[in-house]
């Protein structure tokens, strides 16, 4: 009967077993795992692990583990000092520098589960406990408060023996602050703070570290308010503003004392134009001559000629068409004003009739055209003239550098000669002297301005644009053969150029000074290319009688003063500049206005350099002014 | 050439000589062995480094194969092996055992150095300059303990011959390379750990009075 009792109650406990366990299903406990095992002072240690799955039984935890050099198998004996799923070694069961092989295994109603062995030393898994008795105090310091921090390590380390050896790292923050400031402290306990804010609430934590191990958690919080021992914040900015204020001061004196040094870095005065011995003053008084006096060159030729009868001013006019004036107006932009002056000036005396008079060279009037047109060309390239091998050179008519001397002549007239010279035709020679006569004449800023020549000789006004000064240079040694060639070929140039271009006017251009007016007019250019001049109407009786329909101007050559000399005829022996290349003159008949070049002379545009003009009248219009620079076209 | 410290040990030497002769202050031994300490922990520190790093790349098959750590060659010293057997023994047995595991490990470093190129590492580079590192750390070590023992009595002296029986090369194929030197490093690691241990509690027990290092 009670047997009977004992297996109805099984099978009632079983019964109610399974209806308790109704629809779940069993199974073997999942693997668990073995998270970490750690030691506080390496003298006892504590494993955790993660249990798997308990297969809906209840499900025990074992740890079982050997020890290195030995088989023999342990069991954990605390599973509670851990917490929960832990097993702890105390000090009996814990060895340093030995191997520990650990397993837990999870048992359950219908099986166990090992779990993967772990294989741990306790030298390596060392994580102290936090340090303790965290201490935090205001300190003084001639004034100025500092935190003292001071603290113990955990209770459990023995740092006495040097069996464990802690290090320490303290943090800080404002109360109201996100960010730590951390200060590593080392193996000491004490630590001082400074550099607080006046009035700060102030936290701090520590946390400890063995020599080869892990960190520990951060202490506790400790607060401290630090005290207000900045008297009045308000003093700072006060401070602060004044000092700034007088270095402002400072500063600003500076720059007061220093500031005409400093308008003089900052802002250089800009140079005016100077011209050497011009004397602005007089100038701006009115005595305009006296305010060029000083530029006059002292002993200028003219004065070594014993009659100033025998010179005649006088102008060989070219009249230079509107567009071509336009056009070196354009070229010339240096020489504006001059030229402005000039083309504004009337040139009704300016004898400009005598070029286009009738006794023009009617044999060349088919020329005339062409060599007009050639001429815009060649004025065109005029600019573009290369350095010939002749002894001078020029860019344009612009540049001033003129390595000997120079020869004024018209740019619009003349243009730079075509690098082929070969042609021996006449009309080409012609335009190859042209450009030669124009590749010989640099002068860029001494062209065609009004000078101001001494007394007696013409005044601007009476200067039409049209005005060609022959500057004869004086420079023997300069002479070569391609000079005379030039010289040759500036003849025939200057032929055409007085040729061209020249309107008909007949008003007689009346010189004040010369004593014989005589002006020549060219009136043809005869075949060997020279310029065949007469005298102009006003004087052209007296000359007339002299010479018929052979009139010329003969260029004597230069002298010392570079004066052109030229002569009548071979009978007339005037005083006249002579043309360098002179020496290859044809005696004979081959009577040729020669042009040589003259000293280079420099000037501005603007101010026509006084210097004593030689002109020459022989049969017709020289251009005889040597010394003369006028402003270019 | 003498290294630096130990230059500096000889020094102590000589003046522990003089001064014991005209009665003055010992030499300055907790301060030798605050600086041997401190290049144990150097020596340790790397070791550590070393161990870690190639044992992140050992395969899992080479865990399972490796040796066990009572395989390692000095394990037949007998040592402390928890805090109150270690604070039993004495300076001098310490300072023994310290300066018997160092030597033991003089040429199984080198070993390591030399192999270090040949190893199928990505890093092998770094290792090897850390391992020339060690090597120098140890030899000066050595040099220091061994002018330190001269103070420290007769059985200081003793030294325990721990011989190596694992070979100049570390194996050959890659896979034996790889888990002799994890093995060795292993071994290495534990056995430096000792040494900085023991010495420590020899500077804390030198150290009466500087109580703020203990």
């Amino acid at each position: 009967m009670m047997k009977n009792d004992g297996g109805v109650r099984v099978f009632w406990l079983l019964l109610l077993f399974l209806l308790y366990t109704r629809g779940k299903s069993f199974s073997v406990p999942g693997k668990p795992t073995l998270t970490r095992c750690r030691s506080p002072e390496k003298e006892t240690f504590t494993c955790w692990w993660e249990p798997g799955s308990d297969g809906g039984l209840p499900t025990t935890y074992k740890l079982y583990y050997r020890k290195e050099g030995s088989e023999k198998e342990y069991q954990c004996t605390d599973y509670h000092t851990g917490g929960k799923n832990s097993c702890f070694f105390n000090k009996n069961d814990t060895s340093i520098w030995v191997n520990y092989n650990i397993t837990v295994v999870a048992t359950n109603a219908l099986g166990q589960a090992l779990s993967d062995p772990l294989n741990i030393d306790v030298y390596f898994i060392v994580e102290p406990n936090p340090p303790e008795n965290l201490n935090v105090t205001i300190q003084n310091d001639k004034g100025w408060p500092f935190l003292r921090a001071s603290w113990d390590p955990p209770t459990k380390a023995d740092t006495r023996s040097g069996w464990i050896t802690l290090i320490y790292e303290l943090r800080i923050k404002l109360e109201e602050e996100d960010e730590w400031e951390i200060h590593h402290v080392g193996q000491q306990k004490v630590f001082n703070i400074f550099g607080l804010q006046s009035g700060g609430t102030y936290v701090i934590q520590i946390r400890c570290k063995p020599d080869h191990g892990f960190w520990s958690e951060w202490s506790d919080d400790v607060q401290v308010v630090v005290p207000n021992y900045f008297p009045n914040k308000r003093s700072a900015w006060v401070l602060l503003m004044v000092f700034s204020g007088m270095v402002f001061l400072i500063l600003s004196w500076l720059l007061h004392l220093n500031s005409r040094n400093l308008k003089h870095c900052i802002l250089p005065p800009v140079p005016g134009p100077k011209i050497k011995g011009f004397d602005q003053k007089l100038h701006k008084s009115g005595k305009s001559v006296d305010a060029f006096k000083s530029l006059e060159v002292p002993d200028f030729p003219h004065h070594t000629f014993s009659k100033s009868e025998d010179f005649l001013v006088e102008y060989i006019e070219v009249y230079v068409p509107e567009e071509q004036e336009l056009m070196l107006e354009k070229s010339n932009n240096l020489h504006n004003g001059c030229l402005k002056s000039e083309s504004s000036v009337s040139d009704c005396d300016s004898g400009r009739g005598s070029c286009d008079s009738h006794t023009l060279l009617l044999d060349k009037s088919g020329h005339q055209t062409n060599t007009q047109d050639s001429q815009t060309d060649e004025q065109k390239h005029g600019e573009a003239l290369q350095g010939e091998n002749l002894a001078y050179t020029h860019q344009d008519m612009v540049s001033p550098d003129m390595s000997a001397g120079r020869v004024k002549t018209w740019p619009s007239v003349f243009s730079p000669l075509p690098q082929n010279r070969s042609t021996v035709d006449q009309t080409s020679s012609i335009e190859i002297a042209k450009q030669h006569c124009l590749s010989d004449s640099l002068l860029p800023s001494d062209f065609l301005t009004p000078y101001h020549s001494p007394p007696g000789h013409c005044t601007r006004e009476h200067l039409g644009s049209n005005y060609w000064e022959f500057d004869f240079g004086n420079k023997q040694p300069h002479l070569t053969q391609p000079q005379t060639e030039a010289c040759h070929q500036i003849q025939a140039h200057s032929e055409i150029n007085i040729n061209t271009g020249v309107k008909a006017e007949p008003a007689a251009h009346k010189f004040p000074t010369p004593r014989s007016n005589e002006y020549v007019e060219v009136q043809r250019i005869n075949e060997e290319d020279s310029v065949v001049l007469r005298p102009v109407a006003s004087n052209y009786d007296k000359l007339f009688e002299m010479q018929q329909g052979e009139d010329y101007s003969r260029v004597k050559g230069v002298d010392s003063d570079n004066v052109l000399l030229l002569l009548q005829k071979e009978a007339m022996e005037e005083e006249m500049n002579m043309c360098p290349c002179e020496q290859l003159t044809d005696t004979t008949g081959a009577h040729y206005t020669r042009f040589a070049r003259s000293p280079e002379k420099p000037t501005a545009c603007t101010h026509p350099t006084p210097q004593p003009l030689e002109e020459r009248v022989v049969n017709g219009y020289v251009d005889t002014a040597t010394m003369f620079t006028m402003p270019p076209y | 050439m003498l290294a630096p410290e130990s230059k500096q040990l000889l020094l102590v030497l000589d003046a522990e000589v003089l001064c014991s002769a005209l009665m003055c202050k010992a030499v300055d031994i907790p301060d030798l062995l605050d600086r041997a300490s401190q290049r144990s922990d150097k020596l340790h520190s790397l070791s550590n480094m070393l161990a870690l790093e190639l044992e992140s790349d050992l395969p899992a098959i080479g865990r399972v194969t490796m040796p066990r750590p009572a395989m390692c060659h000095t394990s037949s010293l007998l040592t402390p092996n928890d805090k109150e057997q270690a604070l039993q023994v004495s300076e001098s047995t310490l300072m023994s055992l310290a300066r018997s595991l160092l030597k033991a490990w003089q040429y199984p470093v080198g070993v390591l150095s030399n192999s270090a190129n040949l190893l199928p590492h990505q890093s092998k580079a770094s290792i090897s300059n850390k391992l020339q590192e060690l090597q120098e750390h140890s030899r000066n070590l050595e040099d220091g303990l061994d002018v330190l023992s001269g103070k420290m009595g007769p059985t200081a002296q003793i030294l325990s011959t721990l011989p190596y029986r694992g070979g100049s090369d570390l194996g050959q194929d890659k896979m034996s390379k790889l888990i002799n030197f994890n093995f060795l490093l292993s071994c290495l690691r534990r056995d430096s750990h000792k040494i900085d241990s023991f010495l420590k509690v020899l500077r804390c027990r030198a150290a009466n009075m500087q109580p703020n290092l203990c």
